[in-house]
């Protein structure tokens, strides 16, 4: 379920929990990028943003390092952020509005309404915030089945969990050349966060990939050191640019044995473990962030091909990044399982209750009206 | 570390609310959700005092263990509505039904640890909860025991427990701490520190301004402290939006204490009728405040008597026992 209540604090406030993030060139306004940052899994309607958190999406730029200890990439210090804050609702019943701003690290403002879906637009950053139907799809069930059979259980037509479901959700337009600066790039390693706003700022949750969190540190049974510890809010409240030391090996231990099960469910083993008997994508996922390159134009199913890339040690060919109609789930579970060695593993399920449109703010509008169902009979003691 | 705000957290609630509820009907879902919607059920009917949400998420709870008898999260499940309802002897059974089942040891222990808390058998809650503690230091179990210490009316121990676990809560949603410091309020005034119990229902409001039971603690202080007309003004608006005849109750206390007879008179007559309506249907979770109210109202000393012995019977607490003093020397 790509990040949807990924981990016990995720899962006690939905309002901090990262569903999804998307990075891709605008398919119709070139020198743009789009940012999405989605959070709040199965949202009612009425659902808003916490005014205590700020949703932030980090960049920095990145060159592609195959020997590099971290992963395979190397990321620079220099950092843009975007941060969007929230404040309390005003009016009441329909008339309740929420608004909200986002500022860069460059110093540009822009102040929204929640749910307008024009959004608002400043010195080359336009926003949209509010709630939207999820563009995430995924048979949650079948994969937790694949868990716990430890066979492939997808099925040729798939369910997707996220069917007609709603999120609340971050639409950043960012001109290119107003944002970074001409030197950098045009690798970018992104990454999105929920943090506390305060003296004391914690960081609740971070994404980077899809499933990441849901696939590769959730299940406890292959992990033959921690097998009783839940770790995704650890995992969450590391900064992917520079991990921390002291969860280091309780993480790796059971990525490394989640990966090496995902790997074995085709019966060979795809991706032989390093010298120090790590798996090679382990410390793609550890510190888990996605990469787009800026120079290259949109491309609806680049997701992971830089990566790729890099692994095979040949030029990328796409923007990388993930947009937002992109079975990133199919290529992801291929990848892990037969790390491209093998015909195309797919969920069955191949695209969003509705597709993304192509324009602004991308996302298709929200589920309206959800029926209220009847009470169940009251059953005398 | 700041919070969201109580209102939005409050709306967030129920928009979480309404789409499990759409994803239920809709038959896209499973038990999880299932449980989780009758944990937030009973948390908006906590917040709230609406009585209503307890009785749907126990009628819910009692269908997904018929609907689900093999699933020891539904046994889990019903086990928690009915430790709401101080059906304890039944909640056991479900956690020894869960256990049976399979469900995690550690969940089962700490539900059980809440049950032994709530018929006073704190020896046995202790162990429990120190062990937890001691294994993770978090705002859970840290909490846990401190309300148990204040139970136990070791509010030194308890006051340290507070601060500790309210310094380990990263979280930003307002529902743990508000529910926490209104445990801290009530502690403190079952110790009779008006001033103490103030401080942390204001506290509670501050951080869930829609918080019932604390707004209805805070009038009780006020009326208490002199200042009846504040008191009033908020009971009025608890006894009107909620189906918990205390805010009644105590609306009738106070209106008669301020020499208003007949409108006094009125809400007392509400009370009663509603807590006879609820005996009927949960003897076991309003005996020890129906015989407050008889004790209170000083309309029916027997009945106040019967009320305390069958709570008394059903958890040796300290509150329990202290009830069950005074209906007897009535």
């Amino acid at each position: 379920m790509s990040d949807h209540a990924s981990g016990p604090r995720a899962f006690a406030d939905p309002v901090v929990d990262i569903t999804d993030m998307y990075a891709f060139p605008s398919p119709q306004q070139s020198g743009t990028l789009v940012l999405v940052l989605n959070v709040f899994p199965f949202a009612g309607t009425a659902a808003l943003f916490s005014d205590a958190v700020e949703y932030r999406l980090r960049l920095r730029p990145a060159t592609i390092a195959p020997n590099h200890p971290g992963s395979l990439f190397a990321v620079g210090r220099k950092e843009y952020t975007i941060g969007c804050r929230f404040a309390l609702p005003s009016g009441d019943g329909d008339s309740l509005v929420q608004k909200g701003s986002c500022t860069t690290s460059a110093g540009a403002t822009v102040r929204f309404n929640v749910n307008d879906e024009l959004g608002s637009e400043s010195r080359g950053l336009r926003v949209f915030a509010g709630v939207r139907m999820d563009p995430f799809f995924f048979d949650g069930r079948k994969a937790l089945e694949t868990i716990v059979t430890r066979k492939l259980a997808f099925a040729a037509q798939g369910n997707s969990t996220m069917f007609r479901q709603n999120v609340l959700s971050i639409v950043i337009e960012l001109d290119i050349a107003r944002t970074f600066d001409p030197g950098d790039g045009p690798l970018f390693a992104v990454v999105g966060e929920t943090v506390t706003t305060g003296p004391m700022e914690i960081r609740l949750e971070r994404y980077g990939r899809p499933d990441v969190k849901n696939l590769l540190v959730f299940p406890k049974d292959f992990d033959t050191v921690n097998r009783d510890i839940e770790l995704r809010d650890l995992y969450n409240q590391e900064d992917a640019f520079k991990l921390g030391p002291a969860y280091g090996g309780a993480l790796r231990t059971r990525m490394n044995s989640n990966l090496a099960f995902w790997d074995s469910l085709d019966g060979k083993v795809d991706w032989p473990l390093d010298s120090g008997s790590a798996h090679p994508l382990l410390a793609l996922f550890l510190s888990d962030f996605m990469v787009i390159d800026l120079s290259k134009p949109y491309a609806p199913d680049s997701y992971f091909e830089i990566e790729q890339s890099a692994l095979k040690r040949i030029p990328h060919q796409t923007c990388g990044g993930r947009s937002l109609n992109d079975d990133a789930i199919d290529t992801f579970l291929t990848i892990m399982v037969n790390g491209g060695n093998g015909p195309r593993i797919s969920d069955g399920v191949d695209q969003a209750t509705v597709r993304a449109s192509p324009t602004f703010p991308y996302l298709a509008p929200p589920e309206p009206n959800p029926p209220v169902p009847k009470a169940p009979e009251i059953v005398s003691n | 570390m700041h919070l969201t705000a109580g209102t939005l957290a409050m709306i967030n609630l129920q928009a979480q609310i309404e789409s499990l509820e759409r994803r239920i009907e809709a038959g896209w879902t499973g038990i999880a959700d299932k449980t989780t919607l009758i944990e937030l059920i009973a948390l908006r009917g906590q917040v709230r005092s609406r009585i209503s949400d307890y009785e749907w998420a126990e009628a819910a709870a009692e269908k997904l263990a018929r609907d689900a008898p093999t699933d020891p999260a539904a046994f889990v499940a019903r086990a928690r509505v009915r430790i709401g309802f101080h059906r304890f002897s039944e909640a056991l059974s479900d956690l020894d039904t869960a256990h049976d089942l399979g469900a995690d040891r550690a969940d089962i222990d700490a539900e059980r640890a809440s049950i032994f808390q709530a018929v006073g058998r704190y020896d046995d809650a202790i162990a429990i909860y120190d062990k937890v503690a001691t294994r993770r230091a978090e705002f859970d179990s840290l909490g846990a025991l401190a309300t148990l210490h204040a139970d136990c009316g070791e509010i030194e121990i308890a006051e340290q427990l507070f601060d500790e676990s309210r310094a380990c809560y990263r979280n930003v949603s307002p529902f743990p701490p508000a529910l926490l410091d209104f445990q801290r309020g009530h502690m403190w005034l079952e110790e009779g520190d008006l001033h103490q119990a103030r401080i942390w229902f204001e506290s509670a409001l501050r951080s869930l301004p829609a918080y019932a039971a604390a707004d209805g603690h805070l009038a009780e202080i006020e009326a208490a402290l002199g200042a009846p007309e504040g008191a009033v003004a908020r009971l009025l608006t608890l006894a009107t939006s909620s189906d918990d005849p205390d805010y009644s109750a105590s609306l009738a206390r106070i209106l008669k204490e301020a020499g208003h007879e007949e409108e006094a008179r009125e809400w007392r007559s509400a009370a009663a009728a509603r807590y006879d309506e609820l005996m009927t249907r949960h003897p076991e979770a309003f005996a020890d405040h129906a015989a407050e109210f008889w004790l209170e109202a000083d309309g029916d000393r027997d009945r106040a008597l019967r009320l305390a012995t069958m709570n008394l019977e059903l958890r040796k607490t300290r509150r329990a026992q202290h009830l069950f003093a005074r209906a007897c020397a009535k």
